[in-house]
C-alpha cells in the first residue's frame, strides 16, 4: 500500500513506474510524471481507485492492460512484506527484472525461455552479409536455427516494400484538381479573376488485395511466411482478405488483423481445417467465387494465389475457375514455389491448365523472390 | 499541458464514487475502471483513449460526460481520408469570390482586400477548431473511431493534443482558452502510433458481466419484464462465446430486447430469436453459424 506520507508515496510511485518499465509496460517519464499527478487527485487510501488510476495512466493497449494487475500485485505486496525498507526491495526488483530488450521480445510475443541467446542471435544475423544470404535460401531449407532471424528479416523488408510502395503511387498522379484556395490567394493581386490556377494532387486510390493461400502438404513450409507477407501487404491496400485452401476454403481475414502476429499464427493453426492436407484448387475456388467474389472482387482487385499446382481435382474445372474470377478483378498474379527449381517447368495439368488465365506467374521461394513482386503490385 | 488555460469548477466531483452516481443518474452504467478513467479526465486534463468491440458504449462516455458537466459536446467521426479541411477549418470560397467581385470598386490596398476576406466571417470551423475557440467553458471533445483515420492525420492531433492551438497561415495561431476534455475512441483495426497513446490515459472496454449488463437493460428499457431482460442477456452472453465476425455488443443486447418488447413477448422462445436474429447476428455467415450453434440450446 502507499504510504500516508506525500513524499515516500512519491517515492514508491516512481519506483512502481520503473518496475512497470522494466516487466513490459511501455510507459515512459512523462506517465511517471502523470501517475503522480493522479495520484494527487484521489484518495490513496482506496487501493482498488489507486490501482485503477495507475492502470489508466500506465497502459496503452489491451495486452499491457491485462498484464497490468499482475505488476501491481507482485510489485505492492513485496513492498508490503519488507514493512520498513521498503524502497530498497523495490530496487532489488528492478535489478532482478529482465532487461528492457528481453522485456520488449515478451510484449512482441516472442518469448521463450531460452530468451537471452536467440535474441543476441537475432542482433548478429541482422548484418548486411547474414541478411544477404538469408534473403536468397529456399524457404523450404531454412535451418532451424535461422528461422528466427529470418522472421524478423521478413518482416522488416515487407514493411519497407509496403511503404515504398505507397510513396512510388503519391509521387505518380501529380496535379489533377483544381485548389480553389491557392488559387483564390493567387487571385487577389490580379483584382479577384483567377488568372493563375493553382493544382492539388489525388489522392491515391489504393487496391484491393484477395490473397488465395495454399496450405496443402507439398506446401507447408512455404505457407507461414506467405502469411507472412500477407500480414505486411495490409498497410499498403485498401484492404486485404486472405484465405487457405487446400480441399476447402477458410477465410483468416480477421486473425491478421491485429498487431500480434505470432497470436494471429497460433489461431491459424486452429481455424484451417485440412492444412496440410491434399489440394483441390479448383473446387476451393470454386467455393470462394461462390460465397465471397461477390462482395471481395471488382476492377479494382489484385488477387493473388500462392500454390505449387499440384492440384488433384479436375484440371477443366480449375481452368474455368480461374477464367470467372480472372473476369472480375483487376490482375490474377500466380506465385509458385517450385519455379525457383532450375529444373521445374510448370507441365503439370493443373498448372498447364491455369497458365492460360494468369496475368503474373513468378516464383515465390525465397524473400527475394517475394520482395521482387513489387514490381507487379 | 499548456499552462494558460482554466477549467471549470468539477461540479460536485468529489471522488470516484461521486462520478459513477452521476452518470448512473444519467442513465449510464458504469464500473470503477472507467469511472476512474474518467475521472482522471476531470482532475489532470488528459486525454482518454477508449479501446474496445464496437456496440459497447465508448461514444457514450463522451455523451454522458458532456451532459453531467454541462457543457457542449464537439464530435469528430474520423473515416479513411479525413483530411485537415474536413477535422479543422476551411475557408468559404464562394464567399471569398463574391466579396472580392463586390470588392472591385472599393478603393482598397491589395494588402487590406486580402486581411479582409481570410478573417474569421469567412472561415468554416471544423470540430477541432471548434473545440478551441470555446469561449464560456471546456467543451468535451469526442474524437471518435481514430484507428479509421490514416497516420499523418494522428501526427496532426498529437500536436493538437499537447499544445490545443492550431494555426491557420493566414490568421495565425489560435490557442484555446479552455481546454476541451478529449475522448477518444478506437475499434482496434489497426495500430496507434505510441507517441499518442503515451499522451493518452487508456481504457479497454470489455463485455460487461451478467449483473452489470442487466443493470444496464433495466436503465434503458425500463419498462421490460424481469423474465425477459434476464433471458436476453443470458442468451446474447452465450452468443458472445461463439466464434462470430462480430459478436454482439450491449447495443444488440438492448435492439434485441426492445424487439422482443414490440413483437408483445413475455419470454423469448426459438421463434422469436429467428425473426429478431438480425438483432445479434450482423452478416449472413455469423447467422448462419448461430443456427447452427443450435438456438434452442443456447436459451436453456
Amino acid at each position: 500500500m502507499p504510504q500516508v506520507e506525500p513524499d515516500r508515496a512519491a517515492a514508491s510511485i516512481v519506483q512502481f513506474c520503473q518496475f512497470a518499465r522494466d516487466n513490459g509496460l511501455s510507459n515512459g517519464v512523462g506517465q511517471t510524471l502523470t501517475a503522480l499527478e493522479a495520484a494527487k487527485s484521489i484518495v490513496l487510501a482506496d487501493r482498488q481507485v489507486f490501482a485503477l488510476a495507475l492502470r489508466a495512466v500506465l497502459s496503452s493497449s489491451k495486452e499491457q492492460w491485462d498484464l497490468f494487475s499482475k505488476i501491481f500485485e507482485r510489485f505492492w505486496s513485496h513492498s508490503q512484506n519488507a514493512s520498513g525498507p521498503d524502497s530498497k526491495e523495490g530496487k532489488e526488483l528492478r535489478f532482478n527484472a529482465p532487461r528492457p530488450g528481453a522485456s520488449s521480445r515478451a510484449l512482441l510475443g516472442l518469448s521463450g525461455s531460452d530468451a537471452s541467446p536467440s535474441e543476441r542471435g537475432g542482433k548478429a544475423v541482422s548484418g548486411a552479409s547474414a541478411q544477404h544470404r538469408l534473403q536468397k535460401v529456399d524457404l523450404a531449407d531454412v535451418p532451424h536455427d535461422d528461422l528466427l532471424a529470418l522472421e524478423q528479416i521478413s518482416m522488416r523488408l515487407f514493411r519497407k516494400m509496403s511503404l515504398r510502395l505507397a510513396r512510388r503511387r503519391k509521387i505518380r498522379n501529380l496535379a489533377e484538381r483544381v485548389d480553389v484556395r491557392r488559387t483564390i490567394r493567387r487571385s487577389i493581386p490580379g483584382g479577384g479573376d483567377p488568372i493563375v490556377l493553382a493544382f492539388r494532387a489525388r489522392k491515391p486510390r489504393k487496391h484491393k488485395l484477395v490473397i488465395f493461400l495454399d496450405v496443402s502438404g507439398s506446401m507447408n513450409s512455404y505457407s507461414l511466411f506467405l502469411v507472412r507477407f500477407a500480414y505486411a501487404l495490409q498497410k499498403y491496400f485498401k484492404s486485404v482478405n486472405t484465405f487457405l485452401f487446400s480441399t476447402n476454403v477458410v477465410e483468416i481475414t480477421d486473425l491478421l488483423r491485429t498487431r500480434d502476429l505470432p497470436d494471429a499464427l497460433g489461431g491459424l493453426s486452429q481455424r484451417a481445417a485440412g492444412w496440410a492436407g491434399g489440394t483441390k484448387i479448383g473446387d476451393s475456388l470454386r467455393d470462394f467465387n461462390r460465397q465471397y467474389a461477390r462482395r471481395l472482387l471488382s476492377p479494382n482487385t489484385v488477387f493473388v494465389i500462392l500454390s505449387d499446382g499440384w492440384d488433384t481435382g479436375e484440371p477443366e474445372l480449375l481452368a474455368g475457375e480461374l477464367r470467372n474470377t480472372r473476369r472480375r478483378v483487376r490482375q490474377l498474379i500466380w506465385l509458385n514455389p517450385l519455379l525457383g527449381l532450375e529444373e521445374y517447368a510448370p507441365v503439370t495439368r493443373g498448372m498447364s491448365a491455369a497458365l492460360p488465365h494468369v496475368d503474373v506467374f513468378a516464383a515465390a521461394h525465397n524473400l527475394e523472390s517475394l520482395l521482387a513482386l513489387e514490381r507487379y503490385l | 499541458m499548456p499552462t494558460a488555460p482554466t477549467f471549470p469548477e468539477d461540479k460536485q466531483i468529489n471522488d470516484v464514487d461521486d462520478l459513477i452516481r452521476s452518470f448512473e443518474r444519467l442513465g449510464y452504467v458504469t464500473d470503477r475502471a472507467l469511472a476512474t478513467a474518467v475521472y482522471l479526465v476531470i482532475k489532470l486534463g488528459k486525454p482518454l483513449l477508449i479501446e474496445g468491440h464496437a456496440g459497447l458504449g465508448k461514444t457514450e462516455v463522451a455523451k454522458v460526460l458532456a451532459a453531467m458537466l454541462g457543457t457542449r459536446l464537439i464530435r469528430l467521426q474520423c473515416y479513411e481520408g479525413l483530411d485537415v479541411n474536413s477535422a479543422i477549418y476551411e475557408w468559404n470560397y464562394q464567399k471569398q469570390l463574391l466579396a472580392i467581385k463586390i470588392e472591385e470598386k472599393i478603393e482598397r490596398t491589395v494588402e487590406e482586400k486580402e486581411k479582409h476576406i481570410f478573417s474569421k466571417e469567412f472561415l468554416l470551423e471544423r470540430p477541432l477548431l471548434q473545440s478551441i475557440l470555446a469561449e464560456d467553458a471546456s467543451p468535451v471533445l469526442l474524437i471518435d473511431e481514430i484507428d479509421r483515420a490514416d497516420e499523418a492525420f494522428e501526427a496532426f492531433l498529437l500536436e493538437l493534443l499537447s499544445d490545443f492551438q492550431i494555426t491557420v497561415p493566414e490568421m495565425g495561431t489560435i490557442k484555446a482558452k479552455h481546454v476541451p476534455y478529449v475522448i477518444l475512441t478506437s475499434n482496434r483495426t489497426r495500430e496507434l502510433s505510441d507517441a499518442l497513446k503515451r499522451r493518452c490515459l487508456y481504457h479497454w472496454i470489455d463485455f460487461p458481466s451478467f449483473e452489470k449488463e442487466m443493470k444496464i437493460v433495466r436503465a434503458k428499457l425500463p419498462g421490460i419484464e424481469e423474465q425477459l431482460g434476464s433471458q436476453v442477456v443470458r442468451f446474447v452472453q452465450t452468443v458472445r462465446q461463439l466464434d462470430l465476425a462480430k459478436p454482439p455488443g450491449v447495443t444488440e443486447t438492448l435492439d434485441c430486447a426492445q424487439s422482443a418488447m414490440s413483437l408483445g413477448k413475455h419470454r423469448l422462445d426459438v421463434q422469436t430469436v429467428e425473426e429478431t436474429l438480425g438483432c445479434v447476428a450482423k452478416s449472413m455467415e455469423d447467422g448462419a453459424k448461430l443456427k447452427a450453434a443450435g438456438i434452442e440450446k443456447m436459451l436453456s
